[in-house]
């Protein structure tokens, strides 16, 4: 996992600003710590600690609330949010679950509470670009290469993007919970106990959960094979 | 078969097929669901549906694959975090206060109004602000000017020190004004005539205590205190000045103070000692000078007696024998004295005083 340029240049082994070799090898085997040190580390204090643990994880929570949020900025939104959350709330942790379970806890809150505000204010909300129209609309540099990666069969990104459209469509009839718990188990691999521990409910609920959310889906998406 | 496998209809398996499809039932269930889907046909069926469902679900393009497929919102949410991170860090930034800011935006924005502004005030400064400063310096200046209405604290009192005691007549007054410079907790100018309580308590205070007060200054209170001798608390004060005060001049000055009433017992006795014990002539020459003249005023004087000397009255007997102590001790002076002006002024008094003697 990569560190930025400037932490390697100016972190110490404390997270205090300063530049040296011994500091730069300290950062770097942060990247060898296992998860508890690290977090006692961050819970001590080192910034530098707290970074290498949001890269360890970062990647899985962004993929979770675009999966969920649908919308970059919201996307972007509920990371900030999040691993603010973490930061201001390190000191609370206590080691009686896995870090990883806490992170996805306030993560899911987050992306709950974006989600009921969307549901109770829909018209707040900036709308969802459509995928057939999103080439109208990029204005963006790096939107821009993106069109151009030669692994893109143009046939294939056809008909994924009408599924995608029609599952997305699908998926905003679930309740917010609900697709949590859908978005959690099939795109991010989870098991039901995770999260259950995730949300703070119990692992039947989560079944239940799953339940509907897989009655629901199949109802709107009958004919999709 | 077992008692489970044979109570397993369709109503109970149809509801796990989709958790057996994601592999989220027990051993139990995924064994007694292959038993009944080995025998049940529709539930097969059915099972196939999940899974084909369940494929297509995940072969669906995800969001995130195509809203984030390079990474680089990953990146700018990095970034911001970062920033966000180092302005949590940061410590708060201190505000400079900055008085008078809607001033000094108004006068930027009007210079003409703002330069007549600053001439109108600097006028004003020069014409009643200086003369103004002068007039308070010149009064109050560092000292706090005392009218002599408190009393000082004995505080005040044990940690003052006088840094000028100036004596001058009043008008219409026996009662010299007196201008004392103290220092106590605050400077402060202590002016009033002797006889005021407040003046008096301090000048008698410094009398008391010789050892504290420069003798000059001691002097000059003994000087301001003369003319309210009958003060039983500053005769007190120069009597004891008279016996023990280390300096002679302050002594002999104590001795004069004390000349109207040196015809009063305790006053005379002080004399007698003063004759018989102090050792500076001076001293006792003055003693000398007040015992002859008190013994002049004397009204039983019987020289001095009306022609029918019946109707004089006669000395008391105390009296009598104080005035012949005096004689003796003044004897003894004419012939012991070390000091030859003593001896003689002694004499000359005994002369003076000599039809009483002869008495």
């Amino acid at each position: 996992m990569q560190l930025p340029r400037w932490a390697l240049a100016v972190a110490d082994e404390n997270g205090c600003w300063g530049s040296s070799n011994a500091a730069l090898a300290s950062v770097t085997s942060l990247a060898n710590l296992d998860e508890r040190t690290l977090v006692a580390k961050a819970q001590a204090g080192n910034r530098v600690a707290f970074e290498e643990l949001v890269r360890r994880f970062d990647r899985d929570v962004l993929r979770l609330a675009l999966n969920l949020m649908k919308r970059p900025e919201d996307a972007r939104d509920v990371y900030q949010e999040a691993f603010l959350k973490v930061y201001r709330n390190l000191h609370r942790f206590r080691f009686e679950c896995s870090f990883y379970t806490w992170l996805y806890r306030i993560v899911t809150n987050v992306c709950l509470d974006h989600l009921r505000r969307r549901q109770a204010r829909p018209e707040d909300q900036a709308p969802e670009l459509h995928p057939n129209h999103r080439e109208e609309g990029i204005t963006d540099f790096f939107e821009r290469q993106r069109e151009h990666r030669p692994t893109l069969d143009p046939e294939r990104s056809m008909m994924g993007q009408e599924i995608k459209a029609r599952i997305a469509h699908a998926l905003e009839r679930l309740s917010p919970r609900e697709r949590v718990v859908f978005e959690m188990k099939h795109y991010q691999g989870l098991k039901l106990r995770a999260i259950g521990d995730a949300l703070g409910t119990t692992e039947e609920t989560v079944k239940n959960s799953l339940f509907r959310a897989t009655r629901k889906l199949r109802n709107e998406l009958g004919g999709l094979r | 078969m077992s008692p489970f496998e044979n109570k397993t209809t369709c109503k109970d398996i149809a509801p796990l097929l989709v958790f057996y499809v994601c592999e989220e039932v027990s051993e139990d269930e995924r064994e007694s669901i292959r038993m009944h889907l080995a025998n049940c046909r529709a539930c097969s069926e059915q099972l196939a549906e999940e899974k084909a469902f369940h494929a297509t679900l995940l072969s669906a393009p995800q969001s995130a694959d195509e809203l984030d497929g390079s990474g680089i919102l990953l990146s700018q949410c990095r970034s911001e975090l970062e920033e966000a991170l180092d302005d949590l860090s940061a410590p708060p930034l201190q505000e400079h206060w900055r008085p008078f800011g809607w001033l000094r935006g108004w006068m930027a924005l009007r210079p003409v109004w703002s330069g007549a502004l600053l001439v109108l005030v600097g006028g004003l400064a020069g014409v009643q602000l200086v003369p103004w400063l002068e007039h308070n310096s010149g009064n109050t200046g560092q000292a706090l000017n005392v009218r002599a209405r408190q009393p000082l604290t004995p505080d005040q009192l044990s940690n003052m020190v006088v840094s000028g005691l100036t004596v001058s007549p009043s008008p219409g007054s026996d009662s010299p004004t007196v201008r004392l410079q103290l220092s106590a907790e605050q400077p402060m100018v202590l002016t009033g005539r002797a006889d005021e309580p407040n003046v008096r308590q301090v000048l008698t205070y410094m009398v008391e205590n010789s050892e504290r007060f420069d003798a000059g200054v001691r002097l000059d209170c003994l000087d301001a205190l003369k003319a309210a001798v009958r003060d039983q608390q500053v005769r007190l004060a120069l009597l004891n000045a008279a016996r023990k005060d280390q300096n002679p001049a302050v002594r002999m000055k104590a001795l004069e103070a004390l000349r109207d009433t040196a015809g009063e017992d305790d006053v005379r006795q002080v004399l007698v000692d003063a004759l018989e014990h102090d050792s500076n002539p001076g001293v006792r020459v003055e003693a000398v000078n007040l015992l002859v003249g008190s013994l002049d005023n004397r009204p039983a004087d019987a020289d001095a007696a009306p022609e029918t000397p019946e109707a004089a009255p006669a000395p008391a007997p105390g009296e009598d024998a104080s005035f012949e102590h005096v004689v003796r001790v003044l004897q003894e002076l004419q012939r012991r004295d070390p000091n030859p002006y003593v001896r003689l002024r002694s004499a000359a008094a005994l002369r003076q005083i000599g039809p009483r003697e002869m008495q």
